[in-house]
């Protein structure tokens, strides 16, 4: 953490953040939403890195812990996320190595440099460790139609309610768009396993998800799951982040009840993709950034590798869902919209080249010149509405859960 | 054995990924396992015939083994012929 953040000197727009702009432009358009209209892309990428005061590191992420970038022996690039204490446990098996648990990063970075990125990467994926390549192409497509279902009429002034499902920020910046937009949201969260950065990031959290309801449910217990689904079943749009295997083991078929639930919209955020073998990789916004080809960008522009902006694939793809989700909404058609966030971080990097390619070169360079410096500052936009407390307004939705 | 090495059932179409061993026995369908094949596939064992299923954890009671199936088949996971049990999922979010 800098010591004197006020007087530190701050680094330049994060690259893309026109691409985000335009995509909000286009979300003001179809929602007619004058909020949306007041926001900007270069906010919504960087709101989380200018509150937290994070440091552009170049090789190594923003924020605590983070991700690294280190190269591999077929001179690639390997990013390896530690997300959590525990997943030092797999280390040994991605290095093939007793002891590795307990390695600093340097000794990790050893290692790196001994195996193939292929290699390390296919172990990786296996073990559910969030890891990528920078020259890796993206395994599914950006934006994908799931399954689709029948069509459902609304007056014209109709509130869509949003059951939002998702954590930490790429799913709670889709929520939040979409109540900006006019949307009334249910942020649905496991009691035994609450949004994290609830209380790890309260300033991002209280961002995303202000004015939000917020239920809690375990889901473990059936009856629980039971209302749950029922209140998905009365919503316009649902919205979640976790991985397909994860739905299916709660026995919560997404496909089959978009089939069933006339006009419903189902938003399905994945790292990697929603089906096949991608469908089981884990994927986070630093790593998923390297995978869709950022970092290499980056390189390419200045000589230098590094992460470019603060987890950038999860702005990116916020913004993508809360676009597509809204005009899918429009139409009145049950669909479910699968989002890759490897695959969009790499779609906003092509689009944007095509649509200025000097321009973002001339962003990636300044952001390479930038490491030290502090992320750039943008307007805080808490207080809109008021932050709820977890399952503040469970009984409202479900009835009453908690057992007597 | 090194952490990371990839066995394969010798009854069924199981495999798993070695994250943690302590040089004990790791069978599959109550047959040893191994890093190839053997030509034939033996016979499953009605005791260990509860199957694999891909992405679980297994492990034992003090945690000193613990495998990953890459690959589900017939048989169920044991050392020594003591069977392993799934390890609960850990919270993870699959963005960031």
């Amino acid at each position: 953490m800098p010591t004197d953040a006020k007087t530190a000197e701050r680094g330049p727009p994060i690259p893309l953040w026109r691409w985000a702009d335009r995509q909000l432009r286009e979300l003001a358009t179809v929602s007619g939403s004058d909020r949306i209209a007041a926001l900007d892309g270069l906010t919504i990428v960087g709101e989380r890195g200018s509150v937290r005061d994070f440091e552009i590191r170049g090789r190594r992420s923003a924020g605590v812990g983070g991700s690294y970038l280190n190269p591999t022996r077929d001179g690639s690039w390997f990013a390896l996320t530690i997300m959590r204490e525990e997943d030092r446990a797999y280390l040994p098996a991605l290095f093939g190595k007793e002891g590795m648990e307990h390695a600093d990063q340097d000794r990790i970075a050893a290692e790196i440099a001994l195996n193939d990125s292929g290699e390390l990467l296919a172990k990786g994926r296996a073990l559910g460790l969030p890891v990528a390549c920078a020259d890796e192409v993206p395994a599914s497509p950006a934006v994908e139609v799931l399954s689709r279902g029948s069509r459902r009429d609304r007056e014209p002034n109709h509130r869509p309610l949003v059951v939002d499902m998702s954590a930490i920020w790429a799913g709670p910046l889709c929520g939040h768009l979409l109540w900006l937009a006019g949307a009334e949201v249910v942020k649905v969260e496991s009691r035994k396993r609450p949004d994290m950065i609830r209380s790890s990031d309260p300033q991002t959290f209280e961002v995303v998800n202000q004015g939000k309801d917020c239920i809690a449910v375990d889901l473990t217990n059936e009856s629980e799951r039971n209302r749950l689904v029922e209140l998905i079943r009365r919503a316009d749009i649902v919205l979640e982040a976790s991985r397909p295997r994860a739905l299916r083991q709660l026995g919560v078929d997404a496909n089959l009840i978009v089939q069933q639930v006339p006009g419903l919209v189902w938003l399905s955020i994945t790292g990697h993709g929603a089906t096949g073998e991608p469908a089981n990789w884990v994927g986070v916004g630093n790593d998923c950034a390297v995978a869709g080809g950022l970092s290499r960008a980056l390189a390419d522009a200045t000589g230098e590798i590094g992460y470019v902006g603060d987890a950038l694939a999860d702005p990116l793809t916020g913004i993508t869902a809360a676009l597509e989700g809204w005009r899918a909404y429009k139409t009145g058609n049950a669909v479910r919209i699968g989002f890759s966030m490897s695959a969009i971080a790499a779609r906003a990097l092509s689009e944007e080249r095509a649509y200025d390619g000097p321009a973002l070169d001339a962003e990636l360079r300044a952001w390479g010149a930038a490491v030290g410096k502090l992320f750039p500052l943008v307007p805080r936009r808490s207080g809109l509405a008021s932050v709820h407390d977890l399952g503040a307004d469970t009984d409202k939705w479900l009835g009453q859960t908690h057992p007597c | 054995m090194k952490p990371g090495t990839r066995l394969k059932s010798a009854v069924c179409d199981t495999e798993v990924m070695v994250i943690r061993t302590a040089g004990r026995t790791i069978e599959c369908g109550g047959a040893p396992m191994a890093e190839a094949k053997p030509a034939e596939a033996g016979t499953l064992s009605p005791d260990h015939s509860n199957g694999t299923l891909m992405g679980k954890r297994y492990v034992d009671a003090d945690n000193t083994y613990e495998l990953l199936c890459v690959k589900p088949g017939k048989g169920s996971l044991s050392v020594d012929g003591v069977a392993l049990v799934t390890k609960d999922a850990k919270p993870l979010p699959a963005s960031d």
